[in-house]
């Protein structure tokens, strides 16, 4: 369970680098440079914790499908970027992964 | 003529560096593994310098390539290549149905991040980058 945790935690900060890497602007940016660079180490950091109990290839790709699910569903609700079919399917095959890999055992 | 043949020329770069993020992601994903927690001193350096590199490389492709498109090549690479790698360097194998929705997971983000770029080309069904 707390594996599941820190790669919640992980999740979070993966979100937060591509919302700041976006802001940089090819990293010209000072500020929303070093937001990146210390998000991205805290995102890595609690990865690492995670992948202490998962395989690194299923922990892997669920930090970074469920960031990218967060990454639209934020846009929608604070960018007012479209939420489409094809996002929304995107969001499902994403969700459905999960629970079908945490019900086969791998995670 | 002379500018279309130095746009394409930028774009082949383009697509080699995105290629290498997808590459430095894989590499990566398996130094954090390997690190144990950034208790193992030359995975967590590893870990670092790849993390430095996929960045690097992939905001210089992302410069001539379209971000959704991008993004969809650099993770898809990412996850398959570290499910990959991962079962052979660190011995994890997955049953096929574990396979099986780690794939469907794959295809789900890759989806996502395809389905983002419909912003910068609105109405446009084709998503090849002309």
């Amino acid at each position: 369970m707390i594996s599941w945790i820190y790669l919640g935690i992980a999740v979070l900060f993966e979100i937060t680098v591509a919302f700041s890497a976006g802001n940089a602007q090819g990293f010209t940016r000072l500020w929303w440079t070093i937001a990146t660079l210390v998000s991205g180490a805290i995102a890595t950091f609690f990865l690492s914790l995670a992948l202490l109990d998962f395989d690194v290839g299923v922990g892997y790709a669920i930090w970074t499908s469920v960031a990218g699910v967060g990454i639209v569903v934020l846009g929608a609700v604070f960018f007012q970027e479209r939420l489409n079919l094809r996002k929304l399917s995107g969001i499902a095959l994403v969700i459905g992964g999960v629970i079908g890999l945490r019900l086969s055992g791998a995670a | 003529m002379s500018n279309t043949s130095s746009n394409q020329t930028s774009t082949g770069r383009a697509w080699v560096m995105l290629l290498l993020a997808g590459a430095f992601e894989i590499a990566y994903a398996l130094s954090v593994a390997g690190s144990q927690a950034f208790t193992v001193l030359s995975w967590s350096i590893s870990a670092i310098v790849f993390f430095l590199l996929t960045l690097y490389a992939l905001s210089v492709a992302l410069k001539s390539i379209d971000v959704g498109i991008g993004y969809a090549v650099w993770a898809g690479i990412g996850a398959v290549g570290s499910a990959i790698f991962g079962s052979f360097l660190f011995d994890q194998s997955l049953t096929l149905t574990q396979a099986f929705w780690l794939a469907v997971i794959i295809a789900g983000v890759i989806w996502l991040k395809l389905a983002s770029s419909e912003k910068a080309q609105p109405e446009k069904p084709g998503l090849v980058a002309s």
